[in-house]
């Protein structure tokens, strides 16, 4: 290479041109002026902490990890991931006993599905928030979400032999929520893929995606996790030359961006075979593959683009997918984050600002009036739910339920 | 993913593109490699001296106001400007001296609204000016950030404050014929800036601020939403980093977010803007063109690309990627069959095009023809 | 004494004279120092930063070495928040001779500088940027100095213990009867004023600029101009000096300093006409981006921020036409023995890190000429906010939890930083995000440090100096200064002067990154701002 033939930092922060234009974007600070703002936290804050670790700014902890940042950026500076790499790297802070419960979803999971109607009814109690809220600082006004009382893995493992059966196969990366609390978005799956002649088969023994691990300052578990789910992902597409889908774009995200940028675990030989659920089956009916709809299927869809997949700019095959149905009113919501940011918003000193980062969100919900709000992420799914009453489902759901 | 016509930058020529295309029947798709000039738009379209009814009627359609009136706009540092063309909150004045006396509002702690600077302009045109600032509790919150005191934030914030702004003016102002507030208004509600004017006894002027520029905000979601209502797909975040071309013909691109998942189009339009938004890539060997490698006018001895006077003009303004008539794209000194350049990329090859956002606009409308017309 | 008589006139407001000025007014004198410009802009403020440990020297000029250890060990107790304890490596390369590496240590032992053979794999460790294809490694006590706060905190001393200080104002002539210098003419450029001053004895402290100082006052000294070019890089790649163990060259020191690096430097005879407007050849970018990525790969693909070059005042020992074998010895010349004139010293040569000597030296023939017999204390008591060590802990104590704004200005200020007006928000708004300067800050130098422009701010608090080079802080500090010093239509020239001189400093290595945001910066000024 010649010399200053092209130039390169940690995560492009020398590109930055100082623009101010992630800041524009940025759904923290219009709710909470005591975070710093992307560029200050990123880029800037780069400089300083390169002089001195002691210009780390705790503030960091307000970043929500959106990446709405790095999608405005003109100059292809990885901002987000330049905040969360500094949090890793330089907050020294042992994380409290509230977050390491947040953030252990599999452990929590494993625990309570035994006993989930207990657990849910707990849960569901004002008792029961009112002391999670004084002692874990667990803001009393999260609904928890239900744990379900057989696990996705369960259900699939009975039915091994009939998946096998189907001509094409595929791997799927179920997730935490998938498997503990909504077994049914699952079985949705199952049932499109089989519509459209793919098999579903579990990977050998998956791990959380870690994501919260990583926002929780959790992030050495986080990358045994990633180690390990990316050994299963080569099993799935190297050994057995499967592709693997998801139906959390935050999973997604996680598992394709966060495994090599921020905890250095390399993916790039399956990277391109992790693919989002609608991505897969929109490239499926693209090359010719068909799905029969229900006749007289009505529904008025307002579909909410979430963060991540805002990100990864897969929106649009969700989009499109949901577009196809016969009989769709489909509206596509303004691209806002609903603000609870998977484990940040259960946390009472982030309460306030999640809801009114959320609230154009939720404003233009309400003023759309859907019969269903579409996402393809569980938390904003949670968060929509309970701060608008409407009810969220997965576009895999929507397409489970409208297809014969 | 296939389109009728893929445009590869989404400024205001792309989107200018793409809302033509769109309009016409067209199935397209933008990308845009995050958001783009109009951030830092002064509101007034200098190159713009004949916009034609064309042009006007695209931004109406669009719900972008603007006004015609070849004059002068007021600076944030105080000078003029000549203009033709600009948005309806940024007067156009027939002469500098538009006014006996002047009040000045900005908002105390907020240091990106020069209002010395502009009253000191404004004096020496011979009209007198009084500063004075208000001081909002709603904007407390804002202040507690060292950072957050900035155009975009205040302007979130005045959408529902401004009729307080109204209330407050009134009572300061006194034997005043115009007033200067800063251009914080009308960033998702485009009738504010119209209602303040209504709610002021005085001539209502707007001056700039430091970037971002609420007015280009502004008009960049509304060109975006008027492209998106036609049917368009705009992606945002996302860039093309390989182009696959046979036989002088543009076959599809691949993108980052995409990657396996190609875009094919009959038709492209490369508006990738210039060295900001790395439409062009310099080093100090070459500048480049990153996409498809398209042949760049520059010159060779790197020392020619610049004035040492930073306030006279720069030679690497000026370089741009080689077009024909039809702004198809030259490689190799051979014309591509589908692939159009518009914008500030093609630097000063095609002068007959104008410049800034004249020659954005008026070759984004050409290229846009051409593919029509085939 | 009238208001316009002193006990002795400095001129020259680099460091030589205002530590000069500093050590006069320790030992009791009534001082003035005159500057024609504003502190530190001329060799003082355009070189390495570097706090030699002297280990360059050690091999050709072993007393040179001496004095620079010596110095060293003494500013890191008196200048500690000047200062950045990095340490510094003296790298041998695959293509350089390894023997070289014993007769060095052995030469560096012997005038006193610490120097200690390591592993190549401890030094990869230690400095993780280095070539990693080092075949040795020497271990010295170098280290990083600001020159803006060390010239601003020694002439800030002076003026607490009653000096007085006339910045923008150049001596046109010296008040002279018969052999005697009794005073000099001045001018303000800012006031077009003249002015006349008296003392018995003048010092001449104005670097390659002294050669015009003395023809003024009648006499000849020769002195060289020697142009040394320096590249900054954007953000600090390497935490510890990274040197090449060989001869002295061109380009073979890497100094981390604050936010940013700085590789250097060159050696060029120039002639005095061009003193004034120095400028960097593509050249000598060359060269620098060569040689220093031999020492930090990483600088072949690290943005560049700006090109800047000094002129050294050699007063030459032979007749070496770089001047790099020049001794760095300080020159010291009391014109009443050399050339029969009285009242007049002139004190060059040296470098930035020996400036306290080279105070110690002309301040003890003042006094000597005064009857003064007082000991020089400089290097004993702390300059003003180096009164204590860690910026850490300095700014704990004076807040309890600091912002980053707040933690800045402790590493730009040390102590001093609790006289800033802060803990408001009107205060504590950020003027320039990259540097993390605060209204408050700001506001303190221009009432305190004698700012005029911006960019006498800028070399007060950094305002400017990060990789937007002023784009949107130059804009708002003008503001600032226009409400300080009342004046609009100066401040207008004052921005178009700060954007001129950065520009000057980015079109030499205008590509990539830089270009960009050049562009940007143009659009932003002309087509949005309307300069």
């Amino acid at each position: 290479m010649k010399l200053q033939e092209y130039t390169e930092s940690h995560h492009n922060f020398e590109e930055c041109m100082k623009c101010t234009v992630c800041t524009a974007y940025c759904p923290v600070l219009q709710a909470n002026p005591l975070y710093p703002g992307p560029k200050q936290a990123g880029p800037d804050g780069e400089r300083l902490r390169l002089k001195d670790p002691y210009f780390f700014n705790q503030a960091l902890k307000y970043c929500l990890n959106c990446k709405r940042c790095e999608v405005a950026c003109p100059s292809g500076v990885n901002v987000a991931d330049l905040i969360q790499s500094a949090r890793i790297k330089y907050d020294h802070t042992p994380p409290k006993l509230r977050d390491r419960i947040l953030a252990s979803t599999d452990f929590m999971g494993k625990l309570a599905r035994p006993f989930a109607p207990v657990v849910n009814g707990v849960t569901g109690l004002g008792v029961t928030k009112t002391v999670l809220d004084v002692t874990m600082k667990i803001d009393r006004h999260r609904t928890f979400p239900k744990y379900s009382g057989t696990s996705f893995e369960f259900w699939l493992k009975r039915r091994k032999k009939e998946q096998a059966a189907f001509p094409e196969q595929v791997a799927y990366f179920h997730g935490c929520y998938v498997n503990y609390n909504y077994p049914q978005l699952g079985k949705d799956l199952v049932k499109v893929l089989n519509a459209l002649g793919v098999g579903v088969q579990l990977l050998d023994k998956e791990k959380c995606c870690g994501i919260a691990l990583i926002t929780n300052g959790m992030s050495a578990e986080a990358r045994k996790h990633a180690i390990h789910n990316v050994a299963q992902l080569r099993q799935a597409v190297l050994d057995k030359g499967l592709k693997v889908v998801t139906t959390s774009s935050t999973c997604a995200l996680t598992m394709r961006d966060e495994y090599p940028n921020l905890l250095g675990v390399d993916n790039a030989d399956v990277r391109e075979s992790l693919l989002l659920a609608t991505r897969f089956i929109f490239e499926k009916l693209e090359k010719g593959a068909t799905l029969k709809f229900k006749a007289g299927y009505h529904k008025k869809i307002a579909y909410h683009t979430p963060c991540h997949l805002e990100k990864m700019g897969w929106a649009i095959f969700s989009e499109k997918l949901l577009r196809m149905i016969p009989g769709v009113e489909f509206i596509l919501l303004d691209s806002n984050c609903c603000g609870i940011s998977g484990t940040y918003g259960f946390k009472k000193e982030n309460y306030e600002v999640s809801q009114a980062i959320g609230e154009p969100l939720f404003a233009q919900i309400r003023s759309v009036n859907p019969d269903v709000v579409a996402c393809d992420c569980e938390t904003c799914k949670w968060q929509i739910e309970m701060s608008t009453g409407y009810t969220v489902m997965n576009p895999i759901s929507i397409l489970a339920e409208a297809i014969e | 993913m296939k389109f009728d016509s893929v445009i590869i930058g989404g400024g205001l020529s792309g989107m200018v593109a793409g809302i033509t295309l769109q309009k016409a029947g067209q199935n397209t798709a933008i990308i845009s490699t995050g958001q783009n000039a109009l951030h830092f738009f002064s509101g007034s379209f200098e190159s713009l001296k004949e916009p034609g009814q064309r042009i006007l009627d695209l931004f109406a359609e669009a719900g972008v106001r603007l006004h015609y009136s070849p004059g002068l706009w007021l600076t944030p540092l105080g000078t003029f400007k000549e203009s033709a063309l600009s948005l309806e909150d940024i007067d156009l004045f027939p002469e500098r001296k538009f006014a006996r006396k002047v009040l000045i509002v900005n908002f105390l702690g907020y240091h990106d609204f020069f209002s010395s600077f502009l009253a000191e302009g404004l004096e020496k045109q011979g009209m007198s000016c009084r500063v004075r600032f208000l001081n909002l509790p709603e904007l407390e919150k804002l202040e507690q950030s060292p950072s957050e005191m900035r155009s975009v934030q205040i302007a979130r914030t005045m959408d529902r404050l401004w009729e307080k702004v109204v209330q407050e003016v009134r009572v300061l102002l006194k034997d005043e014929d115009a007033v200067v507030l800063p251009q914080v208004f009308g960033l998702q509600d485009t009738s504010v800036p119209g209602r303040i004017r209504q709610g002021i006894p005085a001539r209502v002027i707007f001056a700039g601020t430091l970037p971002p520029s609420v007015p280009g905000i502004r008009t960049q979601i509304l060109l975006k939403q008027r492209y998106q209502l036609l049917g368009g797909t705009y992606m945002m975040g996302d860039e093309v980093v390989r182009a696959h071309v046979h036989d002088g013909v543009v076959h599809s691109v691949a993108t980052k977010n995409l990657d396996s998942h190609y875009l094919e189009a009959a038709n492209f339009i490369l508006s990738t803007g210039g060295y900001f938004s790395k439409g062009l890539i310099s080093n100090p060997f070459q500048v480049y063109e990153p996409v498809f490698g398209l042949d760049v006018e520059y010159k060779e001895d790197r020392n020619q690309w610049y004035n040492p006077a930073f306030k006279e003009d720069q030679p690497y303004m000026h370089f741009g990627v080689k077009a024909d008539e039809n702004l198809r794209a030259l490689q190799d000194g051979k014309p591509l069959q589908n692939l159009y350049v518009a914008g500030s990329v093609l630097g000063d090859t095609r002068p007959e095009f104008g410049t800034a956002a004249g020659q954005a606009i008026r070759t984004a409308l050409h290229a846009a023809d051409q593919i029509l017309k085939k | 004494m009238n208001a316009n008589e002193f006990d002795v006139i400095i001129i020259g407001g680099g460091i030589t004279g205002a530590g000069t000025q500093r050590d006069c007014a320790m030992r009791g004198l009534r001082t003035l120092l005159i500057e024609r410009s504003d502190i530190a802009t001329g060799a003082t403020g355009r070189n390495h930063g570097l706090l030699h440990s002297g280990a360059r020297y050690a091999v050709n000029d072993p007393e040179s070495a001496e004095e620079c250890i010596r110095e060293n060990m003494i500013l890191r107790r008196i200048a500690s928040h000047c200062i950045d304890e990095t340490d510094g490596l003296f790298i041998t390369l695959p293509e350089d001779d390894l023997g070289y590496q014993q007769t060095f240590v052995e030469a560096c032992r012997k005038a006193g500088i610490n120097a200690e053979i390591i592993d190549p794999d401890l030094a990869r460790r230690m400095e993780p940027s280095v070539n990693p294809e080092l075949i040795g490694a020497v271990k010295v006590p170098d280290g990083s100095v600001d020159p803006f706060r060390l010239c601003a905190a020694n002439m800030l001393d002076a003026k607490l213990r009653g000096g007085q200080v006339r910045l923008q104002t150049e001596v046109t002539g010296f008040i002279r009867e018969g052999n005697v210098i009794k005073g000099v003419h001045t001018l303000n450029h800012q006031t077009g004023e003249t002015a006349d001053y008296y003392a018995p004895v003048t010092v001449n402290a104005c670097g390659i600029w002294g050669q015009h100082i003395v023809e003024l006052a009648g006499v000849k000294v020769g002195m060289y101009p020697a142009k040394g070019a320096l590249l900054i890089f954007a953000h600090r790649v390497n935490n510890v000096v990274i040197n090449r163990c060989r001869k002295p060259s061109n380009a073979d020191i890497l100094v981390p300093g604050d936010t940013v690096c700085v590789i250097g430097t060159t050696s060029t005879r120039i002639p005095f006409e061009e003193c004034d407007s120095v400028a960097v050849t593509p050249d000598e970018v060359t060269l620098l981006i060569t040689e220093g990525a031999k020492l930090a790969p990483s600088l072949s693909s690290t943005r560049i921020l700006r090109a800047y070059a000094g002129v050294r005042p050699l007063v030459s020992a032979d007749d070496d036409p770089t001047g790099r074998n020049i001794s760095r010895g300080i020159v010291c010349l009391d014109h009443e023995t050399r050339d029969g004139l009285k009242g007049f010293i002139t004190i060059t040569g040296g470098k930035l890190m020996t400036y306290r000597l080279m105070a110690e030296m002309a301040t003890d023939a003042v006094c000597r000429k005064l009857g003064v017999e007082k000991a020089c204390q400089t290097a004993e008591i702390p300059l003003p906010g180096s009164e204590e060590k860690s910026f850490e802990a300095v700014a704990q104590k004076i807040w309890e939890n600091p912002t980053m704004a707040q933690k800045a200005a402790v590493s730009r200020m040390g102590t001093r930083a609790a006289r800033i007006r802060t803990g408001n928000k009107r205060d504590d708004a950020l003027i320039c995000e990259c540097e993390e300067v605060s209204v408050g800050e700001i506001n303190a130098a221009i009432d305190r440090l004698e700012v005029s422009t911006l960019t006498d701010l800028r070399r007060r608090t950094r305002v400017g100096m990060g990789t937007c080079q002023g784009e949107f802080c130059a804009c708002r500090a003008a503001a600032l200064l226009a409400k300080a010093h009342g004046c609009v239509e100066r401040e207008r020239a004052d921005l178009e002067d700060f954007l001129q001189e950065r520009w000057k400093g980015n079109f030499p290595i205008g590509w990539g990154d830089t270009l960009r945001e050049a562009e940007y910066t143009q659009w932003v000024y002309k087509h949005v701002l309307g300069l």
